[in-house]
């Protein structure tokens, strides 16, 4: 399996503190790779560097796509998703609340919709043309509705969704964008076991069907340990382990640090 | 109502009461009168305990009102039926409301007082469709709207009075700069938010109004410029006695002359300009630009995350709002005559405000009915002169009052899956 992301020494700091020490780790195509740790070990830090909303102190990150690598680090903000095509979602949900479930699929596929209406122009003519492409984005987001169930919903305002329904939109969301690269910020964050059960079979299907590459932050193991087919554990900034589910669930180091004995 | 609730709405208004008769007691309460040779202090306290009075019985009843949870309110109850059925019959209300405005000059009670009424009435409406686009559907509030209504009037009157182009050149020349001049606004504040951007604008606002007086050469200062062409009625003018050798409105259709065609004119002019503005809105807002403008105001982090351009974006829709400004500049300068930076102050920003924040943001309908209400009703109140403020500032505290959200606050999806059900 060919490399997708690989990051080279990646440091991060914010004044005197070293938020993230010399990382580097690989994630492959067609893969989970998950990066678990304490709280404040710099997870989320390695997210927003990766997604261009902080700009690393130090370090490299490449993304390998057909036409060759590219590093991350030159683009910013907007362009990282635009561009480069590496799509996030957010610990604390970032959905449109107010705007319908189908509209934030839509504003998802902003860019190909802007083009596609001539940056408004043939759309305020209303030509074919657009009306058309419109139609395909509409096509999308009901593709990704019938995945997660929520097309009887796609009329209804985002923010009036359960909270689990609110996770699997920002998912498929980000999904609309067609990335290369998925950045998952802790996805089961408070959901029931059936929940989590759903997003487990959301994301091996994103990854078998879609051949996208899945960066994965979380805490609850069984989702981790469920799907994972790499693990990097972070402790204080630095990778302590990196390998499969298996090995890390016995390494000691990991038990230590973060998972912890049962008792 | 338990007792206890009754108890304390009682000490409520009471205390109510107090603060009301700290600041009625020497406004009201003590009137200087010049009696012959000095300055005297003529007491009224009669008409202070009248004012508190109606100050604790107003706050009793709202008291008691919020306490039962109910809306007896007539008030509340009206805008709940009005959202309702402008919900349900839009098209048939949109219909019938634009038939009225177009037949409203030729009704038998309408004369020139209600025609100037109808004409700031419209221009209120255009400029708060104008700036929906920024505060309504971008989510950036704006309070140096005005700025651009005055970049539209000046450019408007000073290519007018230099160049002697006709109205229809001017117009999106005048709308050209007043969108250059968003763009100019927009690059600074690009990164600001909520208050800090609000208080930016307002800046803005003032220094347009400072320049405009100072620069003296080009904009003749505090004097304003005079003379500035009357709208034609396609090449030709409304003028009693037309120069030798060209036809007058009046002459062409072989019509009595009177001042009325040229206001009836103008206010055809507005309603086609408002309207523009209004059809351009709703059709915008359903491109992907006006999905990314609401995408913003709900979140600009998950808007980037998403590879959406939040400068692009940002800068449209102040380019947009602006340009619509500017036309209602141009307007505003023509049916005048005569503009001075006297014209384009801040209460003229704080309005068209008021008027998009009360309607409900982002609500085209909304903004109809609160620039009928608040407009209509400083005007009802003008014999009381400079007290009419307090029925303006009445106005807006009912409203929030009781709708807090504004008139009509409910958003519809700009696209639908399974079709609009409603």
């Amino acid at each position: 399996m060919s490399n997708l992301l690989s990051v080279e020494n990646l440091t991060m700091q914010f004044g005197g503190l070293t938020a993230i020490d010399n990382l580097s780790f690989d994630a492959k195509n067609n893969e989970i790779t998950s990066i678990i740790g304490p709280n404040g070990a710099g997870k989320t830090t390695v997210f927003n560097c990766l997604t261009g909303f902080y700009k690393p102190t130090n370090g490299q990150m490449f993304l390998h796509k057909d036409e060759g690598k590219i590093s991350l680090r030159k683009y910013t903000d907007f362009k990282i998703a635009h561009v480069a095509k590496v799509a996030r979602t957010f610990q604390n949900i970032r959905l449109f609340p107010a705007m319908s479930v189908l509209e934030n699929l839509l504003v998802a596929q902003h860019n190909e919709l802007m083009v596609a209406s001539g940056y408004s122009l043939f759309g305020l003519l209303n030509l074919k043309s657009y009306r058309d492409k419109e139609q395909l984005a509409v096509d999308k987001a009901r593709y990704w509705l019938d995945i997660i169930g929520l097309t009887n919903r796609a009329d209804d305002n985002a923010g009036d969704l359960p909270y689990g329904d609110q996770r699997k939109l920002e998912i498929v969301r980000a999904m609309c964008i067609e990335p290369k690269l998925l950045c998952l910020d802790e996805p089961a964050a408070g959901l029931n076991p059936k929940e989590s059960a759903e997003l487990n079979k959301l994301l091996k299907f994103i990854k078998t069907e879609k051949k996208t590459g899945i960066l994965l932050i979380e805490h609850d193991m069984s989702v981790v340990m469920g799907i994972s087919d790499h693990v990097v554990v972070l402790n204080y900034g630095k990778k302590i382990f990196e390998g499969t589910a298996d090995q890390t669930k016995n390494s000691k180091e990991v038990i230590e640090a973060y998972l912890g004995v049962d008792e | 109502m338990e007792k206890k609730d009754i108890i304390q709405s009682v000490k409520d208004s009471l205390f109510t009461g107090i603060i009301a008769l700290a600041l009625f007691g020497p406004i009201v309460g003590l009137r200087t009168a010049s009696k012959g040779e000095g300055l005297f202090i003529t007491p009224q306290w009669g008409l202070v305990f009248i004012l508190v009075g109606l100050c604790i019985l107003g706050r009793f009843l709202i008291n008691l009102n919020s306490a039962r949870k109910t809306e007896f309110t007539f008030f509340s109850k009206f805008t709940s039926k009005l959202s309702s059925i402008t919900e349900e019959k839009a098209k048939h209300l949109a219909i019938t409301a634009i038939l009225f405005a177009v037949v409203f000059p030729f009704l038998p009670f309408t004369d020139r007082y209600f025609m100037d009424v109808a004409i700031m009435i419209l221009t209120y409406i255009m400029l708060g469709w104008g700036l929906n686009i920024v505060v309504g559907l971008a989510g950036l509030l704006d309070l140096g709207y005005v700025a651009f209504y005055a970049v539209g009037a000046y450019s408007y009157a000073l290519i007018a009075t230099t160049f002697g182009w006709s109205f229809w050149i001017c117009l999106p020349l005048a709308g050209i700069f007043a969108a250059f001049f968003g763009i100019l606004l927009g690059f600074p504040v690009l990164r600001l938010r909520g208050d800090y951007l609000a208080i930016v604008t307002l800046g803005f606002g003032e220094i347009i109004r400072i320049v405009l007086i100072n620069w003296y050469e080009v904009t003749n200062g505090p004097d304003g410029i005079t003379g500035i062409p009357r709208p034609s009625f396609f090449g030709l003018p409304f003028k009693r006695s037309p120069d030798e050798g060209e036809a007058s409105f009046h002459t062409f259709f072989n019509l009595e002359y009177s001042t009325m065609h040229r206001i009836i004119f103008l206010y055809y002019l507005i309603l086609v300009l408002a309207l523009i503005t209004n059809y351009f809105t709703l059709k915008i807002r359903k491109l992907p630009v006006g999905r990314a403008w609401e995408a913003l105001r709900e979140d600009e982090i998950a808007c980037k995350s998403l590879g959406v351009n939040p400068t692009n974006t940002k800068l449209t829709a102040f380019a947009i709002g602006a340009m619509f400004g500017g036309f209602a500049g141009s307007f505003f300068a023509t049916r005048q005559a005569f503009i001075s930076p006297e014209s384009f102050t801040f209460i003229e920003s704080a309005i068209i405000v008021a008027i998009v924040v009360l309607g409900g943001m982002g609500s085209q309908t909304g903004v109809v009915l609160a620039s009928i209400f608040l407009i209509g009703i400083t005007e009802m109140f003008r014999d009381l002169e400079q007290f009419r403020m307090i029925a303006f500032g009445g106005a807006m505290v009912l409203i929030m009052v009781f709708k807090p959200k504004g008139i009509l606050a409910n958003r519809k999806p700009t696209i639908f899956m399974h079709g609009d059900k409603k």
